[in-house]
């Protein structure tokens, strides 16, 4: 087809940063020539002949700053893929039916830090599919990013608790459930007020906890055995060397957003999610 | 989120198995405005859930978010065509199927030119099927315009307009995220959304 074939011979029908058609690794049928995108994809390869990677602190650090500076997204955007991550996980884990208690609620405890901006985001796409969520947010960081997911949470009609229960029993009670999203993978060094006592007043809760990312407390790397045993660990990215540590009934990999080419990058065997799920249950 | 919920919309209308072109080729067209910038994420989703979108993007957002949302397709190997062929074979051939992300509520009918009626116009002859994000482009927000794209599904963001009252085509609601009190504000009755579905079909 002469049309066709025209295009192919101007051969710059493409345009990209990169400059030009050799830089585009992506194909476009208009230039015809079949797709090596499925054959190459080392999704595909990866579930077959390798296990998926578990991150040290510092790759994981590594790889969050190439998606905000390199890849350019916003912190905004992959939290709240993040939290819709584990309000899914959550929901999949712990069906509304299966619950115990008369109403559905849940307690959302938020750290100083990002793995609390993701317990924000969580909540709010918890209360969505219909869980009672209430948040523990003893300390806010200045910013307009955590203070605009509080006042989303707020208008949704979110409890937010002036503390913390200090008896477990209150939360045994009260909860079906408890969402620690205190501490992430940025953690090093000592567990600062009111963290401290928080963290011993989950470990003796009965009701079962769900840890974004990281079991708080729990060195990234080499987990903790006198540390929070939480029974569903919602891995974001990829899993970090101490969930390899891991103990509870439920790990699932959320924030599908790995561009390919940094999957490559770190070599992080990712499994394939199932059609347009956001979650992924490992074990 | 509204970009990531109108991929999976693309996926339950055209999910991979019943695609008849033996790659999964998405065409994405996107306008300058927000439903442009839809478009984009829906790409950038589409990709991730195992697509081959190529887009089409001929007048750039100046805003800054939107060209952070160039750049994470660009990343994701995604193509951008620098033109869009008149010959509408080329792209019945070429693609699956095309999204429309060109014009949403936010434009101003009256004031669309060139390059946008000219697409409009190669569009309104494809073959392929076609999905409008938000509302079919060349429609007034409010009622139903027979010189607009006339597509086989609509995607509804949020909440369906008032055009889409005489949509005949596969009609879904996309994006959960409404609060509350701004739906009871202003009564939008929205259907109940399965489990943890962020779309339903209307």
């Amino acid at each position: 087809m002469l049309g066709l074939r025209a295009l192919l011979g101007i051969g710059v029908l493409v345009t990209s940063r990169g400059g030009g058609l050799l830089a585009q690794k992506g194909v476009c049928p208009l230039l015809g020539g079949n797709s090596p995108l499925s054959r190459e994809c080392p999704r595909h390869q990866s579930t077959m002949a390798q296990a998926v990677k578990f991150l040290s602190q510092e790759e994981a650090q590594h790889i969050d700053e190439e998606l905000f500076t390199e890849y350019q997204y916003s912190v905004d955007q992959l939290m709240e893929l993040a939290g819709l991550s584990c309000a899914t996980a959550v929901a999949r884990a712990y069906p509304l039916d299966s619950l115990l208690k008369p109403r559905p609620t849940v307690l959302v405890v938020c750290g100083p830090g990002n793995n609390g901006g993701d317990g924000l985001v969580c909540a709010r796409h918890l209360k969505l599919f219909g869980y009672e969520p209430t948040i523990v947010y003893p300390k806010r960081p200045n910013k307009p990013l955590f203070q605009n997911l509080t006042v989303q949470c707020e208008k949704m009609d979110i409890p937010f608790l002036p503390e913390m229960p200090s008896e477990e029993v209150v939360i045994d009670e009260a909860y079906n459930l408890v969402i620690d999203a205190i501490f992430g993978f940025s953690f090093q060094g000592a567990v600062r007020e009111p963290f401290g006592s928080i963290i011993s007043t989950l470990k003796k809760a009965t009701v079962p906890i769900a840890s974004i990312d990281i079991p708080s407390g729990w060195d990234v790397e080499k987990g903790s055995p006198d540390g929070l045993q939480p029974d569903l660990l919602i891995s974001l990215t990829a899993p970090k060397k101490s969930a390899r540590h891991f103990r509870g009934r439920y790990h699932f990999l959320g924030g599908r957003f790995v561009p390919p080419a940094l999957e490559r990058k770190y070599q992080l065997n990712l499994p394939q999610y199932p059609g347009t799920d956001c979650v992924l249950q490992l074990s | 989120m509204r970009g990531y919920a109108c991929a999976v919309a693309i996926t339950k209308a055209f999910p991979l198995s019943s695609l008849s072109r033996k790659q999964p080729t998405v065409l994405a067209v996107c306008g300058p405005e927000q439903n442009g910038a839809v478009g984009l994420v829906c790409a950038r989703h589409l990709r991730i859930f195992d697509y081959e979108p190529t887009i089409f993007y001929p007048k750039r957002s100046h805003c800054t978010l939107h060209q952070d949302f160039t750049v994470q397709c660009e990343k994701m190997d995604i193509p951008f065509l620098s033109y869009l062929p008149t010959e509408v074979q080329l792209i019945n051939d070429a693609y699956n199927m095309v999204i429309d992300a060109i014009l949403g509520p936010e434009t101003d009918i009256k004031s669309v030119k060139e390059p946008y009626t000219g697409i409009l116009t190669t569009l309104k002859q494809v073959k392929i099927p076609t999905a409008s994000v938000d509302m079919p482009s060349g429609w007034d927000v409010e009622e139903a315009r027979a010189d607009g794209l006339q597509p086989d599904v609509l995607i509804s963001l949020l909440a369906p307009k008032k055009c889409a009252a005489t949509f005949s085509g596969r009609h879904f609601l996309a994006g959960r995220f409404l609060p509350y009190d701004i739906q009871r504000k202003y009564e939008l009755n929205l259907p109940p959304f399965p489990s943890t579905e962020c779309l339903v079909q209307l």
